[in-house]
């Protein structure tokens, strides 16, 4: 009975579908009574969708004149997405699934430093603190997995945590580390050889000097991980092989 | 093509065959770890059955997003790298010129346990940050979800509404115009100053416009790519920069350093 259902619905013309949103849209905008909004614009589909769908994202993005460098012993996993002035010095490793998208301002992962999975990087044009809105992350740092930076400095030798949001203009001095989880506001500067944690980010104590020599430490031990990763990966990839058995296979000449 | 062109065809055949031939000797050595790459299965858009995503030709979708089932998406708006969106139980509409930012997602649930229906709906001109969590939510015109923000189901952002960095807000909170809510969980922070709320709108148009850079890029098709990669490679030049962060060479020599200003 469903399948008839589904089935019947979709020999409907698609003209009646795309207008589905406009028709939720006004009964919700009918709920709030107060401001009506507008109904939706009806969404026109592009004719040339396969140009775009179907081929998988490109690693490196360049954005007009600005594109993306990777120094020759950095490790940046296929499916990062760098795009625009972006800048990996060596050393450094992104991992899985991590997005640094330069194209309001400069990224730069400093020497030995790492980004791990599912990181967002990004820089916004202008930081209220009136300094360059530039993300900086100098050498020897380690970024948890699924952080958030956003036009943030952080200075070498620090460790961020995982999970942590670091929001415009927020500086992160030498020697220190951020736990997991922490969200650091605008502007905020994290002093020199501190530990901080939650949301919003608060003081917690002051670092031993045993505790700021681990931090290159973790960073090396992170470096020395991607070198194992780095032969994993031919200078070119198989995938031509693919397409040549697919051409062969439809009788296209090669 | 004459002679010689065949010739040197099939010499360069032979060598691609060597080559092909060492890969799979090579293959065999590394025993069982060898690693066949196929052709990439990710699909930006995909369809369950009859449930197929509709969006507008002036919109941004990454291909690294995946657009899964029921999504509408209005014009002008932008799904940036890594989002997933999907409408397997429900719908999800997006209105024009919303942006959806990096690695986020947005989900629907059948019903709540009230029994209430929840598509998520998100209006026009809206922000959501980098990594944000929409999950069965409304999100009304010209309200911003910052950074790593989760929106669990039954939410409503109304219009102008701001929901920090790093909340978390729970089931069911209707967050009120004009407000900043923040925290976990989520809680009332401060009213919103008129050039905040500016702000929002302004942000959604830098996006927008930032979205087309982005999507004529991404278009671009591969012959293109490989053209602009050959004049990129003719015109670069040596980063000054790129040593000093090494720590090598200290500065660069002022007769290299063409287009820094001169210290005086």
């Amino acid at each position: 009975m469903a399948t008839i259902a589904r089935l019947s619905r979709r020999l409907l013309p698609r003209t009646l579908s795309t207008s589905l949103p406009g028709r939720a849209f006004s009964a919700e905008a009918a709920q709030s009574a107060e401001n009506p909004s507008p109904p939706a614009p009806i969404i026109r589909e592009s004719p040339d969708r396969v140009k775009w769908d179907y081929r998988g994202q490109r690693k490196i993005i360049p954005l007009g004149q600005w594109a993306p460098k990777i120094a020759v012993d950095a490790y940046v996993a296929p499916n990062v997405v760098l795009a625009g002035q972006v800048v990996v010095y060596d050393g450094a490793s992104v991992w899985n699934g991590a997005v640094l998208r330069g194209d309001l301002n400069k990224i730069s992962i400093g020497f030995c430093s790492n980004v791990q999975e599912r990181c967002v990087v990004h820089a916004a044009w202008s930081s209220p603190t009136g300094l360059p809105a530039e993300t900086l992350i100098e050498r020897f740092v380690t970024v948890g997995a699924y952080s958030l930076l956003r036009s943030c400095t952080i200075e070498p030798e620090c460790i961020i945590g995982q999970h942590s949001i670091l929001m415009e203009g927020s500086l992160v001095e030498t020697h220190s580390i951020l736990e997991a989880g922490s969200v650091v506001p605008p502007g905020r500067r994290i002093p020199s050889g501190e530990l901080w944690a939650g949301n919003p980010a608060k003081f917690v104590r002051a670092l031993t000097h045993e505790e700021t020599l681990e931090i290159p430490k973790l960073a090396v031990a992170i470096n020395d991980l991607s070198r194992s990763y780095c032969p994993e990966f031919l200078p070119y990839s198989t995938i031509y092989l693919e397409v040549e058995k697919l051409k062969k296979s439809f009788g296209i000449s090669i | 093509m004459g002679t010689l062109g065949r010739a040197f065809y099939a010499v360069g055949f032979w060598i691609r065959e060597t080559g092909q031939a060492l890969d799979r000797l090579g293959s065999r050595l590394q025993g069982s770890y060898v690693f066949q790459e196929q052709l990439s299965r990710h699909r930006t858009l995909m369809n369950l059955f009859d449930k197929a995503p509709v969006v507008d030709k002036n919109a941004f979708v990454a291909p690294s997003a995946s657009l899964t089932g029921e999504v509408y998406v209005g014009p002008s708006s932008s799904i940036w790298y890594g989002c997933v969106l999907r409408g397997d139980v429900n719908s999800v509409s997006i209105g024009s010129g919303t942006n959806i930012q990096d690695n986020s997602l947005v989900h629907v649930a059948k019903s709540n346990l009230a029994g209430k229906v929840l598509p998520t709906l998100i209006g026009d001109n809206v922000t959501v940050g980098h990594s944000a969590v929409l999950h069965g939510c409304t999100v009304e015109d010209e309200a911003f979800v910052g950074m790593g923000a989760t929106l669990l189901d039954g939410v409503v952002v109304e219009k102008h509404a701001m929901v920090a960095a790093g909340a978390l807000v729970r089931p069911d909170t209707r967050i009120p115009s004009g407000e900043v809510w923040g925290g976990n969980p989520a809680k009332f922070l401060r009213k919103l100053k008129d050039d905040e709320i500016a702000f929002i709108s302004q942000s959604a148009a830098n996006y927008a416009s930032l979205a087309q850079v982005h999507a004529a890029e991404n278009a671009k098709d591969f012959d293109k790519v490989e053209l602009e990669k050959v004049l990129r490679k003719k015109s670069a030049t040596q980063d000054g920069e790129y040593d000093l962060n090494l720590g090598v060479g200290g500065e660069a020599p002022p007769e290299l350093n063409t287009n820094a200003p001169k210290a005086s």
